[in-house]
């Protein structure tokens, strides 16, 4: 970016620069004219976009994952630019949850989206996504929750006076035109919400045809028509700075439901050795690519648990940026586990990625656990009972 | 998951196994072995769902025609629309019976063949078209074949197309089971023990958790189902949660109880970091009277008691 061109404070003495060469006409020196400022604002070094935020470490843009627990965990956001892979549950009931906060985080703050899935209509996935929670509302949810908690006889904390004066840090949610927003799972996003969003949907059933002739190409074909068509998108929207004319700078987020599976004509998961194994990492190669170079953020789910070949889930997973495994408890014998009865299933922090970085930024918490509320989806430190209850 | 025992109710939920499978909608697949087949089971639910007047389609791969079609009385057979590959599975005679380009012209013919109202198609065996046609491209059939649905959102459960699959568990790997259970709304593995069928349902409803049941039954010649009652099992595993169980409070080096004297005590106790009255007090007249710490000093010889020029010990 060009951080020697016009700056706040050269605007000022620009005035005064001009008149001194004009009267001394000793100085062969001139300072450009104040540029008609469009969007792009040249005072700040950092892009200001709705809905995003540099980050306190690196100064990375980072956006909003929709679960401000989430961020928190993933150090502050997702980074623009990277892949945050999502390792679906058993029965995939708990990833889609994330897919769609991730959506609905981006029609609330004005991104544009990419929608693509080979299971369902992207209109229809729109049409399911959580409706955003105000102010008032999610105060109601929370103390409606401690309420229902069985809580111990209340032990008035003892703080240390000279803290008593500080105020508390609210961790409820902000305006609509901050960062991280609560929703509310048990109600549908408003329709108005979705019809003023730029959206675009790839749905694999209807971009193939019918004539399956089996290419020769290394990509499967469906792969290979999704690249295109988000390589199109980020070109004509303009999200890769090719359209400098264009209004203002935006975010696209791309969300990709169930990669890896059959219905995307990939045999990954059906297979121990199989002929395209390499399709699938030549995806998310050549998807990183198209990221980096523009101002795009994308989610993955893939059910990993599908995929045979377990060196293909480890490439998998040092191609994207950021992992995060979900596991469900259904089925398994922890159900029935008392250490983990008040909660569905466990959340893994796999991977984190070190954008311009030499350190990663792990949160020091590794025992994490989820829990599906009525309305929220909420992710806590496991508390271990190490002395089990007798009542 | 809950798994419920057998059901014990007896006759007011013999209909409900088979209306439970079919309600569901989607693929429904039948995971059979060689003890325990599912094609009898195949053919009760078809012919629960032509006793209810809908369309059904067969595509019979594995047996002829004639066997399937027998032990159904004649209304039943007349609903049966029947698909034969068993006969010519290679279509090499020329067009007569058979039909053209395979299996997957055939499932797409059935694909588009389903127009209105509600439908079931039977797949004879998945199995057979699991070996002649490759794995994705079979699931992205069975996907297009079960969302027949043009209607977003919630359809009805009688407008939907049923996909009833019979799959032979043991001839695949891990790999083509898993992928078709990922696709299935329903999964029914027959197993049982002692000449007792029984069938683990899994039902994956959309948005709600998966629930297991197990139910024990029997088919009888005529193909209607028979709900049983679980047997029992001469021997029970010895169950380890009755093994007493430890209490660790006890034998503890330190104290994990406090008497109610202890509690005031402790509850009186004013800690360092809390403000009182004396706290106050000592702060805004510091060292008044009140002299909490002294400092002992005995100088040594080298001792420079000048704070002012420090180098005057140097002979410079």
């Amino acid at each position: 970016m060009a951080a020697a061109g016009t700056c706040g404070t050269g605007t000022r003495s620009t005035g005064s620069m001009v008149a001194a060469a004009s009267t001394n006409n000793v100085t062969s020196f001139q300072r450009r004219g104040p540029r008609a400022s469009g969007a792009d604002s040249g005072c700040s070094r950092l892009v200001s976009i709705a809905g995003t935020r540099p980050s306190v470490r690196n100064g990375q843009l980072l956006v909003s994952t929709g679960l401000p627990a989430l961020d928190q965990l993933l150090g502050g956001g997702l980074a623009v630019g990277t892949v945050l892979l999502i390792e679906e549950d058993k029965y995939n009931i708990y990833s889609p949850l994330l897919f769609k906060y991730f959506l609905a985080e981006g029609i609330v703050s004005g991104h544009a989206l990419l929608v693509a899935s080979a299971k369902e209509d992207p209109a229809d996935i729109l049409q399911k996504l959580p409706a955003p929670l105000i102010d008032d509302s999610y105060k109601k949810e929370c103390d409606e929750d401690v309420c229902s908690h069985k809580m111990e006889p209340d032990i008035k904390m003892k703080i240390a006076w000279r803290y008593q004066l500080l105020p508390k840090m609210e961790a409820g949610p902000v305006s609509s035109s901050r960062f991280g927003h609560y929703y509310d799972i048990s109600k549908r996003i408003p329709q108005e919400l979705i019809e003023t969003s730029k959206w675009h949907g790839f749905f694999l059933p209807e971009k193939i045809s019918s004539a399956f002739n089996v290419e020769s190409c290394s990509l499967t074909p469906g792969y290979m028509k999704l690249l295109q068509f988000i390589q199109n998108i980020i070109y004509k929207e303009g999200f890769d700075g090719s359209n400098p004319q264009k209004k203002q700078k935006n975010i696209l987020r791309i969300g990709i439901q169930n990669l890896g599976s059959p219905l995307w004509g990939d045999d990954i998961c059906c297979t121990e050795n199989c002929d395209t194994s390499h399709s699938l990492t030549k995806f998310l190669y050549i998807l990183r690519g198209l990221l980096r170079t523009s101002l795009s953020a994308c989610i993955i789910t893939m059910p990993t648990h599908l995929i045979q070949n377990k060196a293909v889930i480890a490439r998998v997973t040092n191609l994207s940026d950021t992992v995060v495994g979900l596991e469900s408890f259904i089925g398994s014998e922890k159900e029935t586990n008392p250490l983990y009865k008040d909660y569905h299933g466990l959340i893994h922090i796999r991977q984190i990625p070190r954008l311009n970085n030499l350190i990663y930024d792990i949160s020091d918490v590794k025992d994490l656990a989820f829990k599906l509320k009525k309305k929220l989806f909420t992710i806590e430190v496991r508390e271990f009972l190490c002395l089990s209850s007798q009542s | 998951v809950t798994p419920s025992e057998g059901v014990r109710r007896g006759t007011g939920r013999i209909l409900g196994m088979l209306e439970s499978l079919l309600a569901l909608g989607g693929l429904v697949l039948l995971r059979d072995s060689v003890e325990w087949e599912g094609r009898s089971l195949l053919k009760a639910l078809v012919k629960k769902s032509a006793l209810c007047g809908e369309q059904v389609h067969v595509l019979g791969c594995e047996v002829s025609e004639e066997e399937f079609r027998e032990g159904f009385d004649s209304s039943i057979n007349n609903r049966l629309v029947y698909h034969d590959l068993f006969r010519d599975p290679l279509s090499w005679s020329k067009p007569g019976k058979a039909l053209p380009g395979g299996p997957l012209e055939a499932l797409r013919a059935l694909d588009k063949r389903t127009g209105s109202g509600p439908a079931t198609i039977a797949l004879d065996s998945l199995s057979w078209l699991l070996h002649h046609l490759p794995c994705p491209i079979l699931c992205q059939t069975l996907h297009a074949l079960s969302r027949q649905d043009s209607c977003p959102g919630d359809t009805l459960p009688g407008e939907q197309v049923r996909v009833l699959g019979l799959l032979h568990e043991e001839l695949h790997g891990p790999g083509p089971l898993g992928a078709l259970s990922s696709l299935a709304q329903t999964e029914v593995t027959l197993s049982g023990t002692m000449g007792q069928a029984s069938a683990h349902i899994l039902y994956r409803r959309p948005r709600q958790r998966p629930t297991l049941q197990t139910q024990w039954f029997s088919i009888l010649p005529d193909f209607s189902l028979e709900l049983q009652v679980e047997p029992l099992l001469e021997s029970q595993p010895p169950s380890d949660l009755h093994t007493p169980s430890v209490d660790p409070t006890t034998h503890l080096t330190f104290n994990l109880h406090l008497s109610k004297k202890e509690r005031e005590a402790k509850d009186s106790l004013t800690l360092p970091f809390q403000f009182s009255s004396e706290k106050q007090q000592a702060l805004l007249r510091p060292g008044l009277g009140q002299a909490t710490s002294h400092i002992f000093y005995e100088p040594d010889a080298y001792d420079d008691l000048d704070q002012e020029d420090p180098d005057d010990d140097l002979d410079v």
